[in-house]
């Protein structure tokens, strides 16, 4: 479908706690066809600062009466998400999607969704579609510290329904096992094939994933988080480099890519 | 409703007051007529096309196609954009599809609209140019070539020709020479003197000037310690730039005697009347796309709506109306 440029009002904005918070917002029933993987463009302040509007992968969609209802996870990194973060109920905020390319099939074998900290976001939407389709998966959650595993809860519930794992990782070891996300993830490639690697995080993270992949013979898809000027592929801004020598555009070639296709 | 204290909605009411005359929003660059003055600008609405869905294409007075070269150009490494405030920093590097694929794929589709469609050139040797406007010549769908001598983000090139006044003028008379299409030439505000670079560009035959280009500029990531680019110094544009542009823009109006197309942080009416006010014919929109690809159109809208609550029949007349100061 097309992106539709349109306002959103603000539902709630519920604390995880914070930093990290969900932004609700109704709007549109074209908002349901957002897939997994996709993001909009928000405009966070009318002011000047930022400037241009932001890019948020939608984590959750659900139907309304009369439209859609889509939640954005993020995190408090500067004014724009601090501005963010103190809306309230029935103020409207404008709002560009669902852009980008979704996150592809998986394999008949199970699967192996990773996030680091707020790179989980696209991936509850994922991992309900995969629930849906009747895929197992194992969800790897991994953050510099509990607070950093926004919403642990609702991805765990999706995994073992899935009939799948639950793995998180804190470098300081407040949460789950100590140390890196790869380190569990490492460990269950050696013991049992995955079907596939989805992933969203730091760019030092996606990268080992890729590594990863083509060391286990693991197809993987990773989302990719880029400078973004305009999100429509107007601006040229979000360029991503690729292993052939071509510049992709992160809004428009993804955010999600095939791990392989990268220029890590 | 009390008497007299809503005249509008009484008029509606009554149809006692004639509803005004929609303004004369059409401008003339040189022999070019524009059927409003608001533009976008190249590099901000890639080849045009692509956001029909996003953006009113038909309510456009121009467009400016993304720069194109001879062969089509891959740009430069990634981080390319950075956010300082009130702005926006770009270090594209002129990624373009090359003007063989804009004028076999392309320009076909824009002929559909009323806006008149510029298309911007640029060289890495000074005989790019008149080869490209050679080029174009002949397509009918093509109104004007606006000249990129002032793109801050590729080495070679561009702005070699922008920053000299005696190469600038023997360029543009090179295109001069294979082109009959009127030639805007877009300054480069990284110079001493606009209004010299200016008047060199007339002296080789241009029709138009655009002012400004990007404004040469540099952030620094506190905390990474990274240059928010990766060639460490990119082109400034948005809100940040306006009041440059709006100088620059006055200087040249007043000084060269060519049309000028107001470039530099267009957002509102206002900026669009003030660069009027300054001496501009016609502005572009660029970077206030990326916020909203509408902005263009809602301009358009606004300017009429503004004509109107002004009492002024014709845009034209606000060109270089502004009133300096007695003492000036």
């Amino acid at each position: 479908m097309q992106p539709i440029d349109t306002s959103g009002r603000v539902v709630e904005v519920v604390p995880h706690p914070l930093p990290y918070f969900s932004l609700v917002l109704e709007g549109p029933p074209a908002w349901r066809e957002t897939q997994a993987g996709q993001f909009v463009m928000i405009e966070t302040s009318a002011g000047l600062e930022p400037y241009l509007r932001r890019a948020f992968s939608v984590h959750d969609v659900s139907k309304t009466d009369r439209g859609a209802r889509i939640e954005l996870l993020a995190k408090i990194v500067g004014p724009g998400t601090r501005e963010m973060a103190h809306k309230r109920a029935g103020d409207t905020m404008k709002v560009l999607g669902p852009l980008g390319k979704p996150y592809g099939a998986a394999e008949a074998r199970p699967s192996a969704l990773v996030a680091g900290g707020v790179g989980s976001a696209p991936l509850l939407l994922l991992g309900r579609r995969l629930l849906a389709e009747g895929k197992r998966f194992d969800f790897f959650y991994g953050g510099r510290s509990a607070i950093d595993l926004a919403r642990s809860a609702a991805f765990a519930e999706l995994a073992r329904e899935s009939g799948g794992e639950f793995i998180a990782t804190t470098e300081d070891g407040s949460a789950g096992e100590r140390g890196l996300v790869t380190a569990p993830l490492a460990e269950r490639l050696r013991q049992s094939a995955y079907g596939k690697i989805f992933s969203c995080g730091p760019m030092g993270l996606l990268k080992r994933l890729a590594e990863m992949s083509a060391e286990h013979s693991v197809p993987g898809e990773a989302a990719l988080e880029t400078e973004m000027g305009c999100g429509y592929g107007a601006c040229l801004g979000c360029a991503v480099e690729l292993v052939d020598g071509k510049i992709a555009l992160c809004c428009k070639d993804g955010p999600v890519f095939a791990c392989e296709t990268v220029k890590w | 409703m009390v008497s007299g204290a809503d005249s509008g909605g009484r008029a509606e009411a009554t149809g006692a007051i004639a509803t005004p005359c929609a303004p004369d929003l059409s401008v003339r660059l040189g022999n070019l007529v524009l059927p409003n003055p608001i533009m976008t600008a190249s590099g901000t609405f890639g080849y045009g096309l692509e956001f029909a869905h996003l953006a009113a294409l038909d309510r456009l007075g121009g467009i400016v196609t993304k720069g194109l070269s001879l062969v089509p150009l891959r740009g430069n490494p990634p981080p390319r954009i950075g956010e300082p405030r009130g702005g926006m920093l770009n270090s594209i590097g002129l990624q373009n599809i090359g003007v063989e694929k804009f004028l076999a794929d392309v320009l076909p589709g824009l002929g559909k609209f009323p806006a008149q469609v510029m298309v911007n050139l640029f060289g890495y040797e000074f005989d790019d140019y008149a080869r490209l406007a050679e080029r174009v010549d002949s397509f009918a769908g093509i109104a004007a070539v606006e000249l990129n001598v002032s793109c801050p983000n590729v080495k070679k090139g561009g702005i070699e020709f922008g920053h000299d006044p005696v190469q600038l003028e023997r360029l543009v008379r090179s295109v001069r020479d294979v082109t009959g299409k009127p030639i805007a030439v877009k300054l480069s505000p990284n110079v001493t003197s606009p209004v010299a670079i200016a008047e060199a560009a007339k002296a080789g035959g241009a029709d138009v000037i655009s002012a400004i280009n990007t404004v040469l500029g540099m952030s620094i990531d506190p905390w990474t310690r990274r240059p928010s680019l990766n060639t460490t110094r990119g082109g400034l544009s948005g809100p940040a730039i306006k009041p440059i542009a709006v100088r620059i823009v006055h200087d040249v109006a007043k000084k060269v005697g060519l049309p000028v197309i107001g470039i530099g942080g267009v957002e509102t009416v206002d900026d669009v009347v003030e660069f009027l006010l300054a001496g501009a014919s016609a502005v572009q929109v660029g970077t206030a796309l990326f916020r909203d690809p509408r902005t263009a159109e809602r301009l358009v809208d606004g300017l009429a709506s503004r004509l109107v609550e002004m009492k002024i029949e014709r845009v034209s007349e606000l060109i270089g109306a502004v009133r300096p100061w007695e003492n000036a």
